[in-house]
């Protein structure tokens, strides 16, 4: 009895449909198991397919990318009512991903324009054809519809991706699951810790790095205390910080701000007190673009303020 | 956590008027009963009261309460009272917890929202103790012997107190005999003991005490374990003479071919390099100082060991490294004059005939190198002359220390009267900027120095003093009659501000002891906890801490003693569970948790443990832990998440 699968990609880059083909021969034993039911990206299945599918009739559905478009809720949903387990795929569609980040740009418009400005519609109109409306923000699957499980990662190592569809196919996912590890990636990382104390913040292309040695040792900001294991500390090994793309542990909460905590606590000039606190300061200022490093693919989820709260309920309703 | 729902009793104190003459006590209570979970709410005058008490415990009993918040004064008051109480009851004591209503709501607050505000506290530690998990204390045992780090005369009087309470001492020394600078000292003030005499006694005392190790010559290398089982490691120096064979016949000394300043004299005279720091030193030995020394390896000169008949001298001496368990360490490493040399405006330390306090004890000391006769170091002359300037280098906090040094304006008024006695046709002026004689006896004596003693004291600061011909001019300013004063000194005495010895913050990060902005230990509480340091088990004594007096000093180290005394004669050491926890299961043991902690309580292999003897739950850990796996027993995320929305929440406030 063949598994009734579907892949969707919504607001992202392509590269997690490209990733199940890191399984590399296993793919084959993967696909000779599941029935595709709809995967624009790799057979030809258009929406009114999706459409015509009685409810809950896939058994799993593995959505990527972030929902940034009324066409992708749309999509999201369509496929949350045809779908007994549906996936967040990918770091996008988990936390929103880099296009995630895009939500910065909340109140350009109106701080430029004043605060009652909108876009003209065109004076003839919209054409038919015109790109689908663009949401308020950038979100994770999470906030259009509900997740079943998460197969995190920028994209989905080829180990997490193999044991999703182990579980998959052996029907023993159970909700909430996230195919990673509970423990954070150092768990995995070979690198030596040794001083756990910071004196300067430095970007990787600043220092002449040690292989050997813990990241954050070096002043560099590695998101590895924060962010789930499962990858085999991929990035570290190859000589670049874990940038957090497996999303933080359970117990974590906001990255940014477990990070940012962390970091606050290993920065340290001269001795404790009062005295440091300039210096500290000054340390930190060189941490550059703390929000690209610190939310890199978590903007979206875990940034929001009351009032993005309040317009995202209003986007919500548009 | 129990299994059947909660069911938490609320007892909100009047305090008399404290509470009830702003909170609307009875509508708190009222209020609060209305909140899920609670099935008991009351309150009463006096809640700490035995009748208060009671209260409690019978509606533990009588409505099965699986938890309790007294609504009244902050915990560091009563939580201990009420939590005895609950047990007495049988409640888990950890299953009780307090709502400040009185420092944070109605000493603070007037009117109408204090009552409100006050519902809102209450509700919030309802919420809390839903969560609390009864919890048992963590027990330790103890090690029955004590260090006592310097052998001054804090350390002394320490170890002696500790030992005659019946515990062993090792009493550790850093140079080659114990006595520190009261050994140094003429005679003290008021009374003009000599120091020595009242000093050696204990020394010797110290010296033969079955129950003390001396450890001269030897220094704290590094210090792990905790409260009732400390584990120190001692280097202990070689002296390169056996003390159990030294005569003290000094043979080695005349034939010894180096000359170098002798530190107890403070540069003032020359020692050899086999020398004994004065003739009262204990242990009573000679000490071979390898670094001045011809050689020893290879063997340069050895005419030392040609000369000792009783064959004394070991060149085959090795260092030793001891490693020793204590329960209890008093750190006792006393002070250091700030030195001269940071003295811009009295010559860098460069004119010969200003010296400081101390060089100034050893001219006026019997045992010293002009015995006991006021000769000055430029020529040995007998000066005529004699500037004493007080406050050098203290309460000056643009250039130098700005704490007052507390012990100077005695000492130098000592110091005049000590020279008009020697010399009495000479004349002594003190510059001072106010007199600070807060002690028994020690107005009096000042006076005694400014009145009959005919001691010219000039209330005013000296701006320079600088060498001139053979004398050692002092310009000044007396801020009294406004008129600029020149004094045509032979010798200025300064009395150096006083800072802790060298190797205080050393050994300070070795024992993980904070020390404070000017290098002085630090005490765990200024005015209830003077003697403790922060971290359990470690007692401060003497000027070490801060600068002190003898009296003072003895008086502390007697202190520290008795808090010494009281951990290694307990049974066994309790500490409150309410500490830092790790879930194993999370912690991927990246370790950053590992330098937060500033007990040195946590220490990480596969994952992070925390020792919770050692922790004292600040949870600086907690906030630290980048992954959430280190949680606080009965103060998890969970809680202050339900507490925060508590306080928030708009609804039935009740008013």
């Amino acid at each position: 009895m063949k598994v009734n699968l579907a892949v969707y990609w919504t607001g992202g880059c392509g590269g997690c449909d490209v990733s199940f083909l890191e399984l590399g021969p296993n793919l084959l034993g993967v696909l000779s198991r599941v029935e595709i039911v709809f995967w624009p990206a790799l057979v030809d299945t258009k929406r009114e397919d999706l459409e015509r599918l009685p409810p809950r009739s896939i058994d799993f559905a593995l959505v990527n990318g972030v929902i940034r478009t009324a066409e992708n809720r749309e999509m999201a949903e369509l496929l949350r009512e045809k779908t007994k387990f549906l996936g967040a795929y990918g770091a996008c569609a988990h936390l929103g991903g880099i296009p995630g980040l895009a939500n910065q740009a909340h109140g350009i418009l109106e701080s430029v324009f004043g605060p009652n400005f909108r876009p003209a519609p065109p004076i003839e109109g919209y054409p038919e054809d015109a790109p689908a409306q663009v949401l308020f923000e950038a979100l994770p699957l999470e906030d259009v519809v509900s997740v079943d499980f998460v197969v995190p990662g920028c994209p989905p190592p080829a180990g997490l991706v193999a044991r999703f569809f182990q579980a998959a196919l052996e029907g023993q996912i159970s909700l909430g699951q996230v195919f990673a590890e509970e423990k954070a990636l150092c768990e995995e990382c070979p690198r030596k810790r040794e001083e756990r104390r910071i004196t300067r913040v430095a970007r990787p292309h600043e220092v002449l790095l040690d292989g050997e040695k813990c990241f954050l040792d070096q002043g560099v900001v590695c998101m590895g205390p924060v962010t789930r294991a499962g990858c085999g500390a991929a990035c570290p090994k190859a000589g670049m910080p874990c940038t957090g793309c497996l999303g933080p542990t359970p117990k974590a909460g906001d990255p940014g701000l477990a990070m940012l905590s962390a970091l606050a606590s290993l920065v340290r000039a001269g001795e404790e007190g009062e005295a440091a606190f300039p210096e500290e300061d000054k340390i930190l200022d060189g941490f550059v673009d703390p929000i690209g490093t610190l939310y890199k693919y978590a903007f979206a989820k875990y940034a929001r303020s009351l009032a993005q709260l309040t317009k995202r309920r209003e986007g919500m309703r548009a | 956590m129990p299994e059947t729902r909660p069911r938490i009793g609320v007892f909100v104190c009047h305090c008399g008027k404290n509470i009830a003459g702003t909170v609307d006590v009875a509508r708190v209570a009222e209020s609060v009963s209305r909140f899920p979970g609670v099935v008991y709410a009351t309150h009463y005058e006096y809640m700490c009261s035995d009748p208060g008490q009671a209260l409690v415990q019978r509606a533990i009993k009588e409505h099965r309460l699986t938890g309790v918040v007294v609504a009244a004064c902050s915990p560091t008051m009563h939580e201990e009272t009420f939590r005895r109480a609950a047990e007495e009851a049988g409640l888990n004591p950890y299953l009780v917890e307090i709502a400040n209503i009185r420092e944070q709501v109605s000493w603070v607050h007037t009117g109408f929202p204090a009552t409100e505000k006050a519902i809102r506290v209450a509700r919030t530690v309802v919420e809390k103790v839903q969560g609390n998990r009864p919890l048992r204390p963590a027990e330790v045992g103890v090690v029955r012997r004590a260090l006592v780090v310097g052998g001054g005369i804090s350390g002394i009087q320490a170890a002696l107190d500790i030992a005659n309470a019946g515990f062993e001492v090792i009493l550790v020394e850093k140079s080659p005999s114990i006595g520190g600078h009261m050994a140094q000292l003429s005679e003290t003030f008021p009374t003009l003991d000599c120091s020595q005499c009242i000093l050696t006694p204990k020394m010797v005392e110290a010296a033969r005490h079955p129950r003390i190790r001396l450890l001269a010559y030897s220094e704290v290398e590094e210090v792990s374990g905790f409260v009732g089982n400390y584990r120190v490691r001692i280097r202990k120096k070689p002296t390169y003479v056996d003390p159990a064979k030294c005569n003290l016949c000094g043979e080695c000394e005349k034939v010894c071919p180096v000359r170098v300043p002798n530190e107890f004299d403070r540069g003032l005279s020359t020692r050899a390099a086999i020398h004994i720091p004065f003739p009262q030193a204990i242990p009573s030995t000679y000490t071979l100082d390898a670094q001045n020394c011809l050689g020893i390896v290879p063997l340069r000169c050895g005419k030392c060991v040609e000369v000792c008949a009783p064959k004394a001298i070991d060149f085959d001496m090795r260092e030793e490294i001891l490693e020793e368990e204590v329960g209890a360490i008093v750190l006792a490493t006393g002070y250091e004059l700030y030195p001269k040399e940071a003295m811009a405006e009295y010559g860098y330390g460069t004119v010969p005939d200003v010296i400081d306090g101390l060089e100034f004890e050893r001219l006026l000391s019997a045992s010293g190198p002009t015995r006991g006769e006021i000769r000055r170091p430029s020529d040995g002359k007998v000066p005529k002359e004699v500037v004493f300037i007080q406050c050098s280098g203290s309460r000056d906090p643009e250039h130098h220390k700005p704490y007052c040094s507390k012990i100077c304006c005695m000492y130098t008024a000592k110091h005049a009267l000590l020279y008009r006695h020697a010399v009495p046709d000479g004349q002594a002026y003190v510059f001072y900027i106010d007199i600070r004689a807060g002690g028994k006896d020690y107005e009096e004596f000042v006076n005694r120095a400014m009145q009959e003693e005919r001691i010219l004291y000039i209330r005013g600061k000296v701006a320079k003093v600088f060498r001139e011909g053979e004398k050692v001019v002092v310009w000044g300013a007396d801020t009294l009659t406004g008129k600029r004063v020149e004094v045509r000194a032979d010798l200025v005495v300064l009395a150096q501000a006083v800072i802790p010895s060298p190797g205080t913050e050393e050994l300070a990060r070795k024992l993980r002891v904070a020390c404070g902005g000017e290098g002085f230990l630090r005490e765990a509480h200024p005015k209830l906890r003077p003697l403790e340091a922060l971290t359990a088990g470690i007692f401060l004594a003497g000027a070490a801490q801060g600068p002190k007096d003898i009296p003072e000093s003895v008086a502390q180290a007697s202190g520290a003693a008795a808090k010494a005394v009281a951990i290694l004669s307990a049974p066994k050491l309790e500490h409150a569970p309410e500490v830092a926890e790790v879930q194993e299961e999370l912690c991927s043991g990246c370790g950053i948790c590992v330098p937060q902690c500033p007990y040195g309580a946590i220490t990480v292999d596969e994952v992070a443990h925390v020792n919770e003897i050692l922790c004292e739950g600040c949870g600086t850990c907690v906030a630290a832990c980048p992954s959430g796996a280190m949680t606080f027993r009965n103060v998890e995320d969970e809680q202050i998440l339900r507490m925060v929305r508590a306080a928030l929440e708009a609804a039935d406030v009740g008013v």
